[in-house]
C-alpha cells in the first residue's frame, strides 16, 4: 500500500514537471476554459429577448386598428418596425431578414366591432426560429386577447352589467398560473448551466488524452510507467489526478460565474452539485483514458474524444427533450455522463429537488468512472510496447 | 510578353504540383479524412436522427381534482384531447403531485378546487391553478400553451351557453364571446419542428468548423515535419505563395463540393428538411460560403505548430460559433458588440443567408447583405492566407539553412 502511494507520488512529481514545461496544458486547463466561461457569461448577460421587429398590415386605418397595433408594440418581445401595404411586401421583408412576423388587421375591423359582429386578426410568424416564434406568438396572442376582452367588457357593461359581473361573464374559468423555477423564462438560466459544463467537459477530455497521448507520440511512455514502479494503477493515478485537481478548481470558477455573474438561483444542495461535478470530471477522464488506450494514437484519440464530447449536448435533452426523441435515440442519450450531470444540475440549481432524487444520477456517473477502467491492461501494453509509439 | 507567359507557365506547374500533393496528403491521412470528409456526414446524420421526431408531444401532466364533478371531468378530458399533453396521473393532493414532479413523472400540474362546478353553474367565476415546469423551455411552452388554450376554450364554451340560455341568438352570442377571432400561421416551418429549425444552422457551422480543424491539421502536420518545402516543384529555387494558396483551395473546394452536394441533395430529402430555395441561389451562397471558409481555414492553418493543435484549440469554439450566428440563441438576446464581432466569421453570414434562401425561398437579391460580407471575408482571409503561407515558408527555409550549417 505504501509502495503504491510512493509510486503514485513519483508519477505525480514527474507530471507536475510536465505540466509546467508544456504550455499547452496551461492553455487547455486554465486559459481556454476561463475564456469560454466568460464568453457565455457575456452572451447571456442580457438574458431576455426583447424588441423583435415585426410588420403591421393595417387595412382598416381606424382608431381601433391603431390601438391593436399599439398594444402589440407594447408587448416585451415585439416591436412594430414596418407598416406595410400588402402581404407581399411583408413577406419580402421577412425574406430579407428584417421582420419575424406580419400582423394583418382586415378592413371593416372597427365597423364590425362597433356593430357587434365578429371580426378577425391574422398573424404570420416565421417558423425558422422556434424560440423567437414561441415568444412572438405568445405576446401577439396575449395582446389580441386583451384587446378582445376589452371589447367584450365594454359591450357587457353597456348592457348594464357591473364590471365584476362582466368579468365573470367573459372569463367563466379563470386560471392562476405558476411558472415554476424560472419564472421570468430567463434564457441565461437555461443555457449557461448547460454550455459551461460542456466546455469543462471538452477541455477535461482534451487535456487527459493529450497527457497520455503525448507520452505515446514521443515514446516516453515506458519511462512514465517505470516512474510508477511499473504499476498501471500508480502510473494512471499519478497521471490523471493532477489534471482532475486543476479541472476541479476550474469548475469552481465555473460555478462562481454561473451563480454569481449570470446570477442563476441555487435552490438545492451545493454539496450535491460539487460531488456531481467531481464525478463528472472523473467520468470523462475515465472515458478519455479508455479512448486513448484503445486507439493508441494521440490525434485520432483527440478526434474521437472531441467528437464524442460535442455530441453530448444534443443528447442531454436540455433543448430538445429526450422524451421527444425516437426510442433508439433515447438509449443513445444514456451513453453520455453529461445527460446525468445536467439532470443533477437542473434538479439542484433550479428545482430544489430533495437530494435523494439526485442519487441515481450520481450512481450512473460512478458507473462511467468504473466501467472504462476495464481497459487498463490494454493501457499497460500500449504504453510499454514500442510498436504503439510515434503514430501520427 | 515572354516573361509573362513564362511566369504563367511556372505558376501553372506549381499549382498542379500543389493540387497533386494536397490530394495525396489528404487521402493518405485517415485523421484528416475523418475530419474533412466524414465529420460533416456523420454529424449531419447523428444530429438529424436526434432531432428526427421534430416535435414534442404528449407531455405527461398531473391533475389534482378536488371537485370530482361532471364539469371537472370534462375539463380534464380536454387536456387529454390536445396533442401536447396527457393526464398521466391524478394525484390526490399537491404533496403527492410534488413528488411525481421531482421524480420527473410529470411536467405540469392543474389544481381544480372543490367549488369548481358550483361556481360554474352559479354564474360565478371558477378558479383553477396551473403549475408549469419552466426548467426546460420546450416542456414549458408545450404544457403552458395547451393548458391555457384548453382552459380558454372551456371558458368560451361556458360563456356561449350562458348567453344562449339568456335568449341570445348564435351570431350575437359568438360576437360577444369572441369579438375578434385570432389566427396565427407559422410560415416555413408549420409544425415548428426542432430539426427544421436548428439543422440548417448546424450543418453550415459544421462545414466551417471541420474546414478550420481539418486544414489546420494539415498545416500543423507540415509544420511539425517540415513538409512545406515539399510543395516546391523539383528543380525550382523559390516558390510563390499564390499558386500554393490557390492549389490548396481548389482541392478543399472539390471535396466540399461533393460532401455539400450529398448533404443538400440527399440528406435534406432523407430527413424532409425544407428546400424552398432555387438551385441557383443555393449554389451561389454555398460557393461563396465555402470559399470564405477555405480562405479562413488556410489563413488559420499557418498558425499551428503541431499536428494536434488545431483540434485542441478549435474544437470548443463550435458551440460559441453557433451561438454567434444568432439562430439557436436569437440575436435580439446577444449583446450587440459581441454579435458584431461574430460577423468576422463566415458562419454568421452563411447561416443567415442559407436559411433565408433554402428555408424561406429568398432570392439572391434578398440576401445581398450576406453575400457582400462573404465576398469581403473571402478577400480579407485570402490575403491573410497568402501572407501567412509566405511567412511559414520563409520561417521553414530559415530553420532549414540553420540546420544545414
Amino acid at each position: 500500500m505504501r509502495r503504491a502511494l510512493e509510486n503514485t507520488c513519483a508519477v505525480m512529481r514527474r507530471e507536475a514537471g510536465r505540466l509546467g514545461r508544456q504550455p499547452m496544458y496551461m492553455v487547455l486547463m486554465v486559459i481556454l476554459p476561463v475564456v469560454s466561461f466568460a464568453f457565455f457569461a457575456l452572451l447571456f448577460n442580457q438574458g431576455a429577448i426583447r424588441n423583435v421587429p415585426i410588420a403591421i398590415l393595417d387595412e382598416d386605418h381606424t382608431t381601433l386598428s391603431r390601438k391593436v397595433a399599439q398594444m402589440i408594440d407594447d408587448t416585451p418581445t415585439a416591436i412594430v418596425s414596418y407598416d406595410v401595404q400588402s402581404i407581399d411586401e411583408g413577406e419580402r421583408l421577412m425574406r430579407e431578414g428584417k421582420v419575424m412576423a406580419i400582423v394583418q388587421i382586415p378592413a371593416f375591423f372597427e365597423k364590425n366591432i362597433l356593430s357587434n359582429s365578429q371580426t378577425h386578426i391574422e398573424s404570420y410568424v416565421s417558423g425558422t426560429n422556434i424560440t423567437v416564434n414561441g415568444l412572438l406568438s405568445k405576446d401577439i396572442q396575449t395582446a389580441v386577447t386583451t384587446f378582445s376582452a376589452g371589447v367584450q367588457l365594454q359591450i357587457l357593461m353597456k348592457q348594464g352589467l357591473t364590471r365584476q359581473q362582466a368579468m365573470a361573464q367573459i372569463m367563466p374559468v379563470r386560471f392562476d398560473r405558476h411558472v415554476l423555477f424560472n419564472p421570468h423564462i430567463n434564457y441565461g438560466y437555461y443555457l449557461s448551466p448547460s454550455f459551461m459544463p460542456m466546455m469543462l467537459m471538452i477541455f477535461t477530455v482534451m487535456a487527459t488524452i493529450f497527457a497520455i497521448g503525448t507520452e505515446l507520440k514521443y515514446g516516453t511512455s515506458r519511462e512514465w510507467f517505470r516512474t510508477g514502479g511499473d504499476s498501471t494503477g500508480a502510473a494512471l493515478a499519478g497521471k490523471v489526478l493532477p489534471i482532475t485537481a486543476v479541472m476541479f478548481l476550474i469548475s469552481l470558477v465555473m460555478l462562481v460565474i454561473i451563480f454569481k455573474v449570470v446570477g442563476t438561483p441555487l435552490n438545492g444542495s451545493l454539496g450535491v452539485i460539487l460531488v456531481g461535478t467531481l464525478l463528472f470530471i472523473l467520468a470523462y477522464q475515465s472515458i478519455a483514458v479508455m479512448i486513448v488506450s484503445l486507439l493508441a494514437n494521440l490525434r485520432l484519440s483527440l478526434s474521437i474524444g472531441g467528437g464524442y464530447s460535442v455530441l453530448a449536448f444534443t443528447f442531454s435533452g436540455l433543448t430538445f427533450p429526450i422524451m421527444a426523441m425516437w426510442e433508439p435515440m433515447q438509449w443513445v442519450s444514456c451513453l453520455f455522463p453529461f445527460t446525468f450531470y445536467t439532470d443533477i444540475f437542473v434538479d439542484q440549481m433550479l428545482r430544489g429537488t430533495p437530494v435523494v432524487y439526485s442519487l441515481p444520477d450520481l450512481g450512473y456517473m460512478l458507473l462511467f468512472i468504473v466501467l472504462p477502467l476495464l481497459c487498463l491492461p490494454r493501457l499497460k501494453r500500449v504504453a510499454t510496447e514500442e510498436k504503439f509509439w510515434g503514430r501520427l | 510578353m515572354n516573361r509573362l507567359s513564362r511566369q504563367i507557365t511556372s505558376y501553372w506547374t506549381q499549382f498542379r504540383s500543389v493540387v497533386r500533393n494536397e490530394f495525396r496528403t489528404i487521402f493518405s491521412d485517415g485523421g484528416v479524412m475523418l475530419i474533412l470528409i466524414f465529420a460533416l456526414l456523420i454529424y449531419a446524420t447523428v444530429y438529424s436522427l436526434a432531432y428526427g421526431s421534430q416535435v414534442l408531444r404528449n407531455v405527461p401532466i398531473g391533475v389534482v381534482d378536488q371537485s370530482r364533478t361532471h364539469a371537472s371531468r370534462t375539463l380534464i378530458e380536454t387536456f387529454n384531447a390536445g396533442p401536447n399533453t396527457y393526464v398521466a396521473y391524478e394525484p390526490s393532493d399537491m404533496e403527492e403531485a410534488r413528488e411525481l414532479f421531482y421524480d420527473r413523472k410529470i411536467y405540469g400540474v392543474v389544481y381544480i378546487p372543490a367549488d369548481y362546478e358550483k361556481n360554474l353553474l352559479g354564474g360565478l367565476q371558477a378558479n383553477v391553478a396551473i403549475y408549469c415546469d419552466a426548467s426546460y423551455f420546450l416542456m414549458y411552452r408545450q404544457v403552458f400553451q395547451e393548458l391555457v388554450t384548453t382552459i380558454g376554450q372551456t371558458g368560451a364554451m361556458v360563456e356561449f351557453q350562458r348567453l344562449i340560455a339568456k335568449g341570445a341568438n348564435i351570431p350575437q352570442a359568438q360576437a360577444v364571446t369572441q369579438p375578434v377571432i385570432y389566427q396565427s400561421h407559422n410560415l416555413f416551418n408549420p409544425y415548428l419542428g426542432y430539426g427544421t429549425f436548428v439543422m440548417p444552422a448546424i450543418i453550415i457551422v459544421i462545414i466551417q468548423q471541420t474546414m478550420l480543424i481539418g486544414i489546420g491539421m494539415i498545416g500543423g502536420t507540415w509544420r511539425e515535419h517540415g513538409l512545406y518545402r515539399k510543395l516546391r516543384p523539383a528543380g525550382r529555387g523559390r516558390m510563390s505563395t499564390l499558386p500554393i494558396v490557390m492549389g490548396r483551395a481548389t482541392v478543399y473546394a472539390a471535396i466540399y463540393a461533393v460532401t455539400c452536394a450529398y448533404v443538400l441533395g440527399v440528406h435534406y430529402r432523407l430527413f424532409h428538411f425544407p428546400m424552398n430555395g432555387s438551385a441557383g441561389a443555393v449554389a451561389v451562397i454555398m460557393a461563396l460560403y465555402v470559399a470564405a471558409c477555405i480562405a479562413m481555414g488556410i489563413a488559420v492553418s499557418t498558425l499551428f505548430r503541431y499536428r494536434e493543435n488545431s483540434l485542441l484549440l478549435l474544437l470548443w469554439t463550435s458551440i460559441p460559433v453557433l451561438m454567434l450566428s444568432g439562430v439557436s440563441f436569437p440575436k435580439e438576446g446577444i449583446p450587440e458588440w459581441l454579435f458584431n464581432l461574430g460577423k468576422l466569421l463566415p458562419s454568421s453570414h452563411g447561416v443567415n443567408g442559407f436559411i433565408r434562401i433554402q428555408t424561406m425561398g429568398a432570392s439572391i437579391g434578398e440576401v445581398f447583405a450576406e453575400i457582400k460580407w462573404l465576398v469581403i471575408l473571402t478577400i480579407v482571409y485570402g490575403g491573410l492566407a497568402c501572407i501567412g503561407t509566405h511567412q511559414v515558408i520563409r520561417r521553414e527555409e530559415r530553420e532549414q539553412t540553420r540546420e544545414g550549417e
